[in-house]
C-alpha cells in the first residue's frame, strides 16, 4: 500500500522526463536550421536594405518584408510546408518592396525630369527674350540712324531751298507756271542789234552760276521785241537775240541740252509800245528756268 | 523525509503535465486551420485590385500566378484542407499585391521613358528653332 503511490508517482516522473527531455531534443534538433530558401529571401533584403536611396522609398514595405523574412528564418522543424509557405511570403513582401521603391524612385525622378523641361523651356524663352531685346535695340538705333538721315537731308534741303531762294532773288527772276522767269532787259541789247553790250552780262553771270549749281534745270530762252519797224524783222531779231544769250550760255559751259532758244517777235508785249518807257519794257530776253522733272510715275500701257 | 520526498514529486508531476498540456494546447490552436474565408476573401479582392490597375498588360505572370494560387486554394477548401487551403489564400494575396506593386513601377517607368523622350524632344525643337533664329 505504501509502495504504491511512489511507483505511480516514479512512473509520471520518468514519463515527464522522458517527454521533456523529447521535446528539448527535438528543438535541439531543428534551432538552428532555417527552411531552405530564407537565406537567399535574406541576401535579397538585404541588397535592398543596403540601397540606402531605393531603401528610404519604402520603409513601411521593407519593415513588412523585414517582419517576413525573420518569421521565414525560424526553424520549424519536419514542417517543411510551412517553412516553404513563410519563405514564399517572405519573398513576396521583398519583391513588392522593391517595386514600390522603384516606383516611388521613379515619381521622384519625375520631378526632376519636368524641371529638366521647365528649365528648358525657360532657358530657351530667356534666349528668345534676350535676341528681342538686342533686335529692338538694334532697330531703335537703326531707325535712331534713319531719322538722324532723315534730318540732316531735311536740313540739306532746307539750306538748299534757301541757297535756291537766295539764288533766285539774286537773279530777280519771278517764280511763274512756268518755272522761274528771268527777264534781262534791253540794258543787253543795243536798238535794233543782237550782240550782247559788254558790261551788261552780270544778270547772264549769276544764271551761269545758278545752272551749274542746279545741274537738273533746264532753260528756255525766248526773245522778245517791240512793234518797231517789221514783223518780219521783229521776229528775227528776237530769234537773234535769244540765240545770242544762248551763245554766251554755251560759251559759259552749260550743256547745249539744256537750252532752247526761241524769238517771239513783238506777240508778246508785256507793256504799252506807245511810250519809250513801254517800248523799253517790251524789247527783253526772257529765261524761264524750268521746274525740275518730278518723279512722274510710269503710266501703265494696259 | 518520504512524505516530503513524495510531496514535491507530486508538484513536479503537476507542473510537468501543466506544461506538456500547454504545449499541446498551443500546438493544436497553431496547427488548427480557422475558416480561410477571410484570407481566401482577400486574394480574391486584390486579384481583381490589380486586374483593375491593368497587371495583365504589366505584371501578367504574377496576376497568373495568383489565380493559381486562388484555385489551389478553393480546391484545398473542397477537399476540407483548411491549413493548405489559407496558406494558398495567403500566398495568392501576396503575389497578386506584388503584380500590382510591379505594375505601378512599369507604368512609372514608362512614364519617366516618356517624360525624357519629351523633354529631349523638347530640348531638340528648342534647339533647332534656336538655331534658325
Amino acid at each position: 500500500m505504501k509502495t504504491a503511490p511512489i511507483t505511480l508517482a516514479r512512473a509520471f516522473r520518468l514519463t515527464a522526463v522522458a517527454a521533456a527531455v523529447g521535446i528539448a531534443l527535438a528543438g535541439c534538433a531543428t534551432v538552428q536550421q532555417s527552411p531552405s530558401g530564407a537565406a537567399e529571401v535574406r541576401s535579397k533584403l538585404d541588397m535592398l536594405s543596403a540601397d540606402s536611396q531605393l531603401a528610404a522609398r519604402a520603409p513601411v514595405e521593407i519593415r513588412e518584408a523585414e517582419a517576413a523574412v525573420i518569421l521565414a528564418e525560424q526553424p520549424v522543424g519536419r514542417d517543411v510546408a510551412l517553412g516553404a509557405h513563410r519563405v514564399y511570403l517572405a519573398d513576396r513582401q521583398v519583391e513588392i518592396a522593391m517595386a514600390t521603391a522603384a516606383t516611388r524612385d521613379a515619381e521622384s525622378q519625375r520631378s526632376e525630369l519636368s524641371q529638366a523641361r521647365t528649365d528648358a523651356r525657360l532657358d530657351f524663352r530667356t534666349r528668345e527674350a534676350d535676341k528681342a531685346r538686342r533686335e529692338a535695340t538694334a532697330a531703335q538705333e537703326a531707325s535712331g540712324a534713319v531719322r538722324a538721315a532723315a534730318a540732316a537731308a531735311a536740313v540739306d534741303a532746307a539750306s538748299n531751298a534757301a541757297e535756291l531762294q537766295r539764288q533766285i532773288a539774286a537773279l530777280q527772276a519771278e517764280a511763274t507756271d512756268r518755272g522761274l522767269v528771268l527777264t534781262l532787259g534791253d540794258v543787253l541789247f543795243a536798238t535794233g542789234r543782237s550782240d550782247l553790250k559788254a558790261g551788261g552780262t552780270s544778270s547772264l553771270d549769276k544764271l551761269v552760276v545758278f545752272l551749274n549749281e542746279y545741274p537738273d534745270r533746264s532753260v528756255a530762252i525766248e526773245g522778245h521785241t517791240d512793234d518797231v519797224g517789221s514783223v518780219a524783222m521783229n521776229q528775227t531779231l528776237s530769234e537773234q537775240r535769244a540765240d545770242s544769250v544762248k551763245s554766251y550760255l554755251l560759251q559759259s559751259g552749260i550743256q547745249p541740252g539744256r537750252l532752247l532758244a526761241a524769238g517771239m517777235g513783238e506777240t508778246r508785249p508785256i507793256a504799252d509800245n506807245q511810250s519809250a518807257t513801254g517800248r523799253q519794257q517790251n524789247r527783253r530776253v526772257e529765261v524761264i528756268i524750268k521746274n525740275p522733272p518730278a518723279a512722274v510715275p510710269t503710266a501703265s500701257t494696259n | 523525509m518520504p512524505r516530503c520526498f513524495r510531496t514535491r514529486t507530486r508538484s513536479q508531476v503537476y507542473a510537468t503535465t501543466a506544461l506538456a498540456a500547454l504545449l499541446l494546447l498551443v500546438g493544436g490552436c497553431i496547427t488548427t486551420p480557422l475558416a480561410p474565408e477571410i484570407a481566401l476573401n482577400d486574394a480574391r479582392s486584390t486579384i481583381q485590385a490589380a486586374e483593375k490597375d491593368d497587371a495583365s498588360h504589366y505584371a501578367n505572370a504574377e496576376l497568373d500566378e495568383a489565380r493559381q494560387k486562388l484555385i489551389l486554394a478553393d480546391r484545398a477548401v473542397a477537399t476540407e484542407d483548411m491549413v493548405l487551403a489559407e496558406r494558398l489564400a495567403h500566398e495568392s494575396a501576396a503575389t497578386a499585391k506584388l503584380a500590382a506593386a510591379r505594375t505601378e513601377a512599369k507604368k512609372a517607368a514608362a512614364i519617366n521613358t516618356e517624360m525624357s523622350r519629351g523633354a529631349d524632344a523638347l530640348m531638340e525643337e528648342m534647339q533647332r528653332i534656336g538655331d534658325q533664329q
